[in-house]
């Protein structure tokens, strides 16, 4: 690449309106929150806090009571269900709007990819609205057929709860992998099903053998930049159920998942002294987490331009 | 799904791969009885569009009639898919007695704020990425990749205790400056992948006849990169007006809630003792209208690939 001969005190002009900005709202925050994880500060210690070392980290991952494990396992389970959702859900679409021989295909591709424009926060609100027990109208569609005693419990139950918002994510997300794959379907060359279909493979095996292999490089980066945003989703969650419904008062919520449990215990209602040294010590973690995932995605496939400039976008 | 093309023309390509391959002509088994499955295969097609076109549409169109039906509609356990009385109070109420102008003002200037911060801060940075070599530049690069994997939410605390710091709390320019944290490295990854693909020897055969760095990057630079800086302008600026988390640590709704951005203003109507459906409807519908309008203007961008940020190098 060929580069330009300056002076060295140009160079430092041009970066350092940059790097200053930078070094207070992006690095120091997170140095901060890195030595408050080895501090035990507090909301009632904040005159006399000290440091502790790792003791933080050592109740975090090895402590009988630690929320960390079972939090990390239902988020991850969230990713697992949201993402495959959003595979199947995608790929069908994509199939079915990328034959020609639907009437009307501009509308359909419209209609289907409208949940996308929609703003996501807002969105979430009307969501929540849906699922309301009394007023909402999934149960109102209900009680159409089983009469008026009918009622489900969408998100007063934990597993229904969950189910809710995997519910909404797969509407806020499928476009995105309708999108994705969508292109990747219409890279293929025609000559290809020719070929299929003399040699007499069936729509099936066409679909495995031809489809599938050719869509999978677009697939890769997609599915990981979702896990990725999946795992810290906040937004969405935390508006319909705020990580609720709780149980008990011991244990997180059903749909509590990691962003959520953070915020939480720092701004929870009910946590009278939040801890912020044990949280920053869980924000640390995480986020050593989520580099781990971006590192083995970055390395699984070359992560497409279009894809991340959309999780921008989304975020 | 493997039939594409008319039955008509598959013979045709069929006979003329026959001539050349000098095997029989007769169809593969099979072929007329898919006719039937071919025509149950369309049938199921349209429903399964139909089913993912309700899918997709239900929540906007149920949202859509709310605004514009009474409150006999909505507090009620019977489904009601069109408004019996059609009203327009509750987009009266919203404008009259909810502050939602404020609401849409507060976001607008928080928004447009940080994709000005975002833009001022990293295009000259930028430009030192894409054409000086300096020790340091891979260093650099390597903390602003890392830099974007690290969620703002995350250092929740230290921004608290920054904006307290900076007496910023409760004031929307602390919210534009911890959105910028994500603005800047966004726009200059942005920034620095479009440069790179821009020829330097306009710069080189300016610098060679007297002008300074700063006027190759003010005078040609700039004007070359404006596409890209104005899709990194326009991405920040979507970035901000779904967040929620952050703003609600740094704004604190003041009696009338006035001081709200949009996603705080609504997700305070649904808190409300008895929350009040219709005006939270018709409020969503005013917001999502321009937002959806400016998504379907931005998404062309999305395909041309002059977005280029992210992680894509």
């Amino acid at each position: 690449m060929p580069m330009l001969r300056v002076k060295r005190r140009t160079i430092v002009a041009f970066l350092l309106p940059m790097l200053a900005m930078m070094a207070v709202i992006n690095l120091w925050p997170i140095l901060y929150t890195l030595y408050l994880s080895t501090t035990n500060y507090s909301e009632f210690s904040s005159d006399n806090y000290r440091f502790i070392g790792l003791e933080n980290y050592r109740q975090l991952l090895f402590s009988f009571d630690s929320d960390f494990f079972p939090v990390l396992w239902q988020t991850l389970l969230y990713v697992v269900v949201c993402v495959s959702c959003f595979l199947v859900v995608g790929m069908l679409t994509a199939l079915a709007l990328n034959n020609s021989r639907v009437k009307g295909l501009p509308f359909w591709r419209v209609v289907l990819l409208l949940p996308w424009a929609a703003p996501s926060g807002i969105t979430a609100l009307i969501w929540k609205f849906l699922f309301q027990y009394d007023f909402g109208p999934f149960n109102q569609i209900g009680r159409l057929f089983f009469g008026p005693q009918f009622g489900i419990p969408w998100l007063l139950n934990p597993t229904l709860a969950f189910i809710s918002v995997v519910i909404v994510n797969v509407w806020l997300s499928y476009p995105f992998f309708t999108v994705v794959i969508l292109g990747a379907l219409q890279g293929i060359p025609g000559e290809l099903r020719e070929a299929a279909r003399i040699d007499g493979a069936g729509p099936w095996q066409y679909f495995r053998h031809v489809t599938l292999p050719l869509v999978t490089p677009a697939l890769v980066p997609a599915t990981i930049l979702s896990a990725i945003t999946t795992f810290q989703m906040f937004n969405t969650v935390f508006l319909i159920t705020q990580g609720g419904p709780v149980v008990s008062a011991l244990k997180p919520g059903a749909t509590e998942f990691v962003m959520i449990y953070m915020y939480n215990r720092i701004l929870g209602a009910t946590v009278a002294n939040p801890h912020y040294g044990f949280i920053a010590a869980f924000a640390i973690t995480l986020f050593i987490i989520l580099a781990a995932l971006t590192y083995l995605g970055s390395g699984l496939g070359a992560r497409s331009p279009r894809a991340s400039s959309i999780r921008e976008a989304r975020a | 799904m493997s039939q594409q093309l008319p039955v008509v023309e598959t013979r045709r390509e069929q006979a003329s791969v026959n001539l050349v391959v000098g095997q029989s002509r007769r169809l593969p088994p099979g072929r007329r009885t898919s006719r039937l499955g071919k025509r149950l295969g369309m049938v199921g097609l349209y429903v399964f569009l139909t089913v993912m076109a309700i899918f997709a549409l239900f929540p906007l169109y149920y949202v859509v009639q709310a605004s514009f039906a009474g409150a006999q509609n909505l507090y009620t356990t019977d489904l009601h898919l069109f408004p019996a009385h059609f009203t327009l109070a509750n987009y009266v109420t919203a404008f009259t007695q909810e502050p939602l102008l404020n609401w849409i003002g507060n976001t607008l200037l928080v928004c447009g704020l940080t994709a000005l911060c975002g833009l001022i801060c990293s295009t000259s940075g930028a430009y030192a990425l894409a054409r000086f070599r300096f020790a340091g530049r891979e260093l650099t690069l390597r903390a602003l990749l890392a830099l974007q994997a690290f969620p703002g939410l995350l250092a929740l605390t230290a921004y608290y205790l920054l904006l307290n710091t900076l007496h910023l709390l409760n004031n929307l320019l602390g919210l534009v400056l911890i959105y910028s944290a994500g603005a800047v490295v966004f726009s200059c990854w942005n920034t620095k992948t479009y440069l790179d693909g821009l020829p330097v020897e306009l710069e080189q055969a300016a610098l060679l006849d007297g002008a300074t760095p700063f006027q190759a990057f003010w005078h040609i630079v700039l004007p070359l990169a404006t596409p890209a800086l104005a899709v990194a302008a326009l991405f920040t600026f979507m970035t901000g007006w779904n967040e929620f988390a952050l703003a609600n640590l740094v704004l604190n709704a003041n009696a009338n809630g006035s001081n709200l951005t949009f996603i705080l203003g609504l997700y305070s109507l649904q808190s409300d003792f008895r929350t009040p459906w219709g005006i939270f409807a018709a409020a969503s519908v005013i917001v999502s209208i321009p937002l959806m309008l400016i998504f379907f203007f931005a998404q062309r961008y999305f395909r041309s690939g002059l977005a280029q940020g992210g992680l894509a190098n």
